[in-house]
């Protein structure tokens, strides 16, 4: 087996003074896509920022290494143009700051060079399409006036635009519609293959049937409790979180 | 204005005794706390004369109907394109002589000469700009007037008067430039601009001086019944810039916008005391200012809404927002309303904020270095204001500019 792209070692994770991850081991090799699930506070959403390096959240033990290199001594922009890529669950709105100006200096910035203006708008309109995200938004600022299925689409589509070697997926399924998850799928699936390697954090099982998981972790309180095959998100689906202390389903409501 | 008619004559004479027997502005009065008057020329003789340093400025970016250059304010003729029959861009004081009938009853009606600023811009200034745009007449090219310093005179003083007539459209620029000037210059402008009814005017004011300059600018517009006035100031360079904009609803159903961009850096202190007036009923106003600062530069913004009685269906808004991007630098912003009025809407807020780090940690995460991702934030901050500059040579020329001051 390959080297894993990412390998998280006994990682913690503080947010406030409040310890939150408390020790995660996980590796994924390259080429892989693996599935995160837990139930609501169990530290999914926490191990995406720690990963993509947002200031609120210290690193208080452990390590991770990306590519054979040590991640958490990077900068946040470093992070991106060494593959790594999180779609956030919450994208904030960033006023006068326009999609298309963006998305230019974003691919300018990772690739480390300046994209040709017309190869840009070719794959960017090649994208968009794939992602059924409205061509019409280019002149719109980012994420401004955008629907929360919009946003996610934009997320996607910056995913597959910067084709980053690594990516976390936050909760990308969590207020999509089927039709949305589709698409949305459709976009990471797009980039499946061997220079891809994912962690679809997830609370639901939903989105696994469009983006199929090599390999299932549960986790719960802050560390990896369980790991398994795909077979693992049905036993979920099946039980729910309940044998993890916690009521809650991993059906998504009305699904 | 050797051969000026008899009443501006008489105007000079009473604007420099109202010079002798004003108080002295100390800086002790309310309006005069953040910037001392003394600094802005207002009190004594100013500074001396100095050595004039020698630039090309750059002419303006795109076509104009009229070109006119002002260098330290001394008159000069306008080049003229294309302009239709019976629009006037002149120099304000062979306008006097040219176009008295015009320039008579509207010259110093706005911008007066009873106080101590308005008393020493009258008294003073030699070369100007007069536009007047007759009724029904769309003026599509812009005009534009650059006001130059090259420190030879340490008083430059220079006056635009602006008439849109009834159902007139015109767009008029006043661009303020000069290189870094090792003596300090003091400059006061007065702009009077009259849009009559169903008149619509942009106007813009450029405010690029280089180091040495400190600017006392004051812009008074009024908009007639149905008229449309966009003001668009934009503050980038002079070390001391004060900027008085006044909007007058002078008619019902008029439609005012005052907008305001400045990025103050170094020790730049920028003040914008801003007012709109509803002096008619039914009439709109919207006030937005933003301002960005670094280094150890100071803004001050001051908005006013004021609204006397007798002016229902009043519909104004006033916004102004500062982003500080370092320890050091200072904003300080006073919204404030006087409202006489029952029965109307008006809003008012102001905010000093700094770069949201959620912002910047989204730029970030996609590969974005963080100056440049700052930089992203600061100009898509200012671009709600940008947004509204209409000419597209002019925006883009003013991005640059802002893209300057952050590199």
């Amino acid at each position: 087996m390959a080297d894993p792209i990412l390998q998280i070692k006994g990682l913690e994770v503080a947010v406030d003074g409040r310890t939150i991850l408390k020790g995660v081991d996980l590796a994924v090799p390259q080429g892989e896509i693996h599935a995160l699930m837990g139930p609501n506070g169990s530290g999914k959403s926490t191990l995406a920022y720690a990963l993509a390096g947002h200031p609120r959240y210290e690193i208080t033990g452990g390590s991770v290494i990306f590519d054979g290199r040590d991640l958490l001594d990077m900068e946040i922009d470093e992070r991106a143009k060494a593959g790594f890529f999180l779609a956030m669950q919450y994208p904030v709105e960033v006023p006068g700051v326009s999609v298309l100006n963006f998305l230019r200096t974003s691919m300018n910035a990772v690739r480390g060079e300046e994209i040709n203006p017309r190869d840009f708008m070719k794959l960017f309109q090649e994208k968009s399409r794939l992602l059924e995200f409205d061509p019409s938004f280019t002149d719109r600022y980012l994420n401004e006036g955008f629907s929360g299925g919009e946003k996610k689409r934009h997320e996607i589509l910056q995913m597959v635009m910067l084709e980053p070697r690594f990516a976390v997926l936050d909760e990308t399924d969590s207020g999509l519609d089927v039709d949305a998850l589709k698409v949305v799928s459709r976009g990471v699936n797009s980039l499946r293959g061997p220079n891809l390697g994912a962690l679809i954090i997830t609370h639901y099982t939903r989105i696994l049937q469009y983006i199929a998981p090599d390999v299932v972790h549960v986790m719960f309180e802050g560390r990896i409790v369980r790991t398994g095959g795909p077979e693992l998100a049905d036993e979920l689906e099946a039980g729910g979180y309940a044998q993890y202390g916690s009521p809650e389903p991993a059906v998504a409501p009305g699904a | 204005m050797v051969n000026a008619p008899g009443w501006a004559a008489e105007v000079r004479q009473t604007a420099t005794a109202n010079l002798d027997r004003l108080p002295v502005l100390t800086g002790e009065e309310e309006e005069w706390r953040f910037t001392p008057p003394a600094d802005l020329g207002l009190v004594g003789d100013g500074p001396a004369d100095g050595p004039a340093v020698g630039a090309q400025l750059a002419a303006s970016a795109g076509p104009r109907s009229a070109n006119l250059t002002l260098v330290d304010g001394a008159p000069s003729a306008p080049a003229l394109g294309e302009v239709p029959a019976g629009v006037i861009v002149a120099e304000l004081g062979q306008a006097l002589i040219d176009h008295e009938e015009l320039v008579r009853s509207r010259l110093y009606s706005l911008i007066g000469f009873a106080d101590r600023p308005g008393a020493l811009n009258a008294a003073h200034w030699e070369g100007g700009t007069f536009v007047y745009v007759p009724r029904g007449v769309e003026l599509l090219l812009p005009t534009e007037t650059l006001l130059s310093a090259t420190g030879a005179h340490g008083r430059v003083t220079s006056r635009t008067l602006v008439i849109v007539d009834e159902g007139a459209k015109a767009t008029v620029i006043d661009r303020y430039r000069s290189p870094n000037l090792p003596s300090p210059v003091t400059v006061s402008t007065a702009t009077e601009i009259i849009v009559a009814d169903g008149g619509e005017l942009e106007h813009l004011s450029l405010i690029e001086w280089g180091a040495g300059v400190r600017h006392h600018a004051r812009i008074t517009a009024s908009a007639g019944k149905d008229a449309r006035v966009r003001s668009v100031v934009v503050t980038l360079g002079g070390d001391i810039v004060r900027v008085e904009a006044t909007h007058i609803a002078a008619g019902p159903g008029s439609d005012s916008r005052a907008l305001g961009l400045c990025f103050a850096d170094d020790h730049q202190h920028f003040e914008h005391r801003v007012i709109a007036r509803h002096e008619a009923p039914q009439a709109y106003s919207n006030l937005l200012y933003k301002g960005a600062l670094k280094d150890q530069s100071h803004t001050v913004f001051f908005g006013n809404l004021v609204v006397p009685p007798g002016a229902p269906g009043t519909d104004a808004y006033q916004t102004n927002r500062n982003l500080v991007l370092n320890e050091g630098a200072h904003a300080d912003t006073i919204p404030f309303l006087e409202i006489e009025t029952a029965e109307v809407k008006c809003s008012h807020a102001g905010a000093v904020g700094r770069v949201d780090d959620e912002h910047l940690f989204y730029l970030r995460s996609r590969g974005v270095p963080e100056d440049a991702a700052k930089r992203l934030i600061v100009l898509g901050f200012l671009q709600e204001v940008l947004e509204h500059v209409h000419l597209d040579e002019v925006r883009r020329e003013l991005e640059e500019a802002v893209a300057r001051k952050l590199s």
